[in-house]
């Protein structure tokens, strides 16, 4: 585990089964092990979805696993690749592709930053999967769980585009922003925000009144 | 003696190079700061893992990001210095250095806008903006890398005689559209006046200011701090999962204009990149940040 992080966390080997995912609540901070397919290609996720449209297999992830939006280096080291580094990307990017994605494979766990819209909380709380935030420029301790990269698909693709498959050995911490229940941390603190504003707007009005009324005093002050 | 291409090309390789591996002294006191202020469990946890992986990052000589985003760079040219050479090129064939020489590699992330095709290199890149110091005898060059992550939620509006109630409501509409995605806690510019590319260039120059200064003009002033105050009342928090802190810092600035007013808005992830170096007349480098 990378330092930085409390020693006493739960730990979770992907792939999750469809029990533990539905075990997770919002704000559960996990570290992970076991295996997930990455990628950051806008491309990729389209042609997943075709492939998947089209009644083909992907190569990976499989029915059940773990998919996260990540993108990643490696370099040989003799026969295994080696992580220089990996690093969330923003999810709602995929939000067109995801919610077919999600539900035609079944993912028990998906992941990235920033999270995901409406339609992809229904497709995660229909097929029982979660979706972990990752902390998004924190690079060099993520990158320490993400032990090793197993293999590529579709490597006509840039390297942080391909399906990678990974290796996870104490990945994290990554939190619960999207339950298996329909429960989105991102939708109830926009709520929270909005519900907000408008109390917000009346002290900006405030303080600009504030701010004008010392002005005028400092202006007479030095008259 | 004359400031070469050969000098500018070394910093502008170096500067990038930097920026990618080292996050900003006084972000990483304000991103203490607001560990010190913090009351959400979950988001003491983020701002630890945030401190955590800066300082790693430059311990170990690693990207604190995956996404080296693509280089930008301002320039200011002193009136009293002589250049000898292409100094537009300097700065391309420097970021070509750098691509081929840092370890770990970048990946592509150069975008061709039409055709989505990625690559190392593409037209106008870097993006490299000139000015001029007058009276100055050196060249000064800062470098902030721009990912997708902050650089998508960056906006722009024109208003007709707006009062300060307008400009400050849509800045928080910005506010609200971008909220828990791009990286936060982040710094956020906002440019106010003047033309249309001189308001987005106003938000953009504001983003790199120091975190603590303050606007000259005191009404500028006290409008950056209750922003700040109202920014950091929508709760998203660190990364988006909640708590009081979702920006380090509002930086305003303004230009006079005509009745129209555009006003941009624009935002620095928490890794807030930002390297600056000086090169004197005869090719001494002082780093500044």
């Amino acid at each position: 585990m990378s330092d930085g992080s409390p020693p006493d966390l739960r730990r979770l080997t992907l792939p999750l089964s469809r029990d533990e995912a539905r075990s997770l609540k919002l704000g559960d901070t996990v570290i992970l092990d076991g295996e997930v397919t990455i990628t950051a290609g806008f491309p990729t996720h389209q042609r997943m979805a075709e492939a998947l449209d089209r009644g083909e297999p992907l190569p990976f992830p499989k029915a059940g696993s773990a998919f996260f939006h990540m993108g990643s280096s490696c370099r040989a080291e003799g026969d295994r690749w080696v992580t220089n580094y990996v690093n969330p990307t923003t999810s709602t990017r995929f939000d067109d592709t995801m919610p077919g994605i999600i539900r035609r494979l079944g993912l028990t766990a998906t992941g990235g930053k920033g999270g995901m819209g409406r339609a992809c909380v229904q497709a995660l709380r229909d097929v029982g999967g979660v979706y972990f935030s990752m902390p998004g420029g924190a690079s060099p301790l993520l990158s320490i769980g993400a032990v090793e990269r197993l293999e590529t698909a579709w490597d006509d693709l840039i390297e942080q585009f391909r399906l990678s498959r990974f290796r996870l050995e104490g990945f994290g911490p990554v939190t619960v922003a999207i339950d298996a229940h329909g429960n989105s941390m991102y939708d109830a603190l926009q709520g929270q925000a909005s519900a907000r504003m408008p109390r917000i707007l009346e002290e900006l009005e405030q303080a600009r009144q504030a701010s004008a009324a010392r002005r005028a005093k400092t202006a007479g002050d030095g008259r | 003696m004359a400031i070469t291409y050969d000098v500018v090309r070394q910093v502008a390789r170096d500067l990038y190079g930097w920026s990618l591996k080292k996050v900003p002294d006084d972000t990483l006191d304000a991103l203490a700061e607001a560990r010190r202020r913090e009351t959400n469990p979950t988001s003491q946890r983020t701002l630890d893992f945030m401190q955590a992986a800066a300082r790693a990052a430059e311990r170990e000589d690693r990207h604190a990001c995956s996404d080296a985003g693509f280089p930008t760079y301002f320039v200011k040219i002193g009136t009293r210095l002589t250049l000898d050479g292409d100094i537009r090129r300097a700065f391309v064939d420097g970021f070509a250095d750098l691509v081929e020489t840092i370890q770990p590699p970048i990946l592509k992330f150069i975008t061709h806008p039409l055709t989505l095709e990625r690559s190392y290199t593409g037209k106008d890149m870097p993006i490299v903006s000139f000015d001029v110091a007058d009276g100055a005898d050196y060249m000064d060059i800062t470098c902030s890398p721009k990912a997708l992550g902050s650089g998508r939620w960056a906006d722009l509006k024109v208003f007709s005689y707006p009062k300060l109630a307008d400009i400050e409501g849509y800045v928080m509409e910005c506010v609200m559209e971008a909220g828990s995605q791009h990286c936060p806690p982040v710094v956020i510019g906002v440019g106010i006046g003047g033309s249309f590319d001189n308001a987005a260039k106003l938000a953009k120059m504001s983003t790199l200011r120091r975190i603590g200064t303050r606007h000259d003009d005191p009404m500028v002033a006290d409008m950056e701090e209750r922003l700040l105050a109202a920014v950091n009342k929508t709760g998203f928090g660190p990364m988006g999962t909640g708590g009081d802190t979702t920006a380090l810092a509002v930086h305003v600035d303004y230009s006079h204009g005509h009745g129209f007013v555009p006003v941009a808005v624009c935002f620095n992830c928490w890794i807030n990149r930002r390297t600056a170096a000086r090169i004197h007349d005869g090719g001494k480098v002082v780093r500044l940040e």
